[in-house]
C-alpha cells in the first residue's frame, strides 16, 4: 500500500476529501484487538463514533482502494438510514469504477437502499437484472437471485 | 492539494474530526515491517 496506492495522487485527493484517514500499527493496542486485526493491511471504515461498517483485508490497487472507501462510505450512511448520502456513494461506483471488485455490491446495495428509502421493490429487481446481465456469476447475482420473483 | 495522506494517530482524534466533518473514518491496521 505504500509503495503504489497510497502515493497515487487519486487516492490522496479521495482519501483527503471524502474520509477521515487514521493509521496505526497492527499490535497497536487496544485497537487490534477491539477490531480483531490478523493480518496486514486490514482496512476498517468506520462512523464516527468508532463502529465498524466495512472491512478489507489484503493489497488493493488504486483502482480497487477508491472504490471499496466508496462502498463503506455507503454503508456508513446506509447503516444510519441516509439513504440519499449512501446513494451518491454507491452510483459513484457503478457510474466510474464499474470494472471494479466493488461494483456488484454497489449494485446489490442500491437496491436495497433505493427500496428502504421508498419501499418500491422495482429496484430489487432492476438490481438483480444488472447483476444477471453484467455480473453473471458473481456472489452478489446469486444474493439478488430471489428479486427475479418481484 | 496535499502530496500525501495526512494520517490522524489516534482514534480520539479521528473521531472528533468525523463528527465535526460529518465523515467516515478510514482505519488503517499495517505492518510497519
Amino acid at each position: 500500500m505504500d509503495a503504489v496506492s497510497y502515493p497515487d495522487t487519486g487516492v490522496i485527493d479521495f482519501i483527503s476529501n471524502h474520509v477521515i484517514p487514521l493509521r496505526v500499527q497492527s499490535d497497536s493496542e487496544p485497537l487490534a484487538t477491539d477490531f480483531n486485526v490478523k493480518w496486514t493491511p486490514t482496512i476498517v471504515t468506520l462512523d464516527s463514533e468508532g463502529t465498524e461498517h466495512h472491512r478489507s483485508v489484503g493489497f488493493l490497487a488504486p483502482a480497487e482502494l477508491i472504490p471499496c472507501m466508496l462502498l463503506g462510505v455507503a454503508k456508513v450512511y446506509f447503516d444510519a438510514d441516509r439513504f440519499e448520502k449512501a446513494l451518491l456513494n454507491l452510483e459513484k461506483i457503478v457510474s466510474d469504477y464499474s470494472t471494479s471488485d466493488s461494483a456488484p455490491e454497489a449494485i446489490y446495495l442500491r437496491g436495497v437502499n433505493l427500496y428502504k428509502s421508498t419501499q418500491d421493490p422495482k429496484p430489487l429487481k432492476e438490481a438483480y437484472e444488472k447483476l444477471e446481465q453484467d455480473y453473471p456469476g458473481s456472489e452478489w447475482a446469486k444474493r439478488a437471485y430471489p428479486y427475479r420473483l418481484l | 492539494m496535499a502530496d500525501s495522506i495526512q494520517w490522524e494517530t489516534t482514534m480520539e482524534a479521528a473521531m472528533e474530526r468525523a463528527r465535526s466533518e460529518d465523515k467516515a473514518i478510514m482505519l488503517d491496521f499495517f505492518n510497519p515491517g
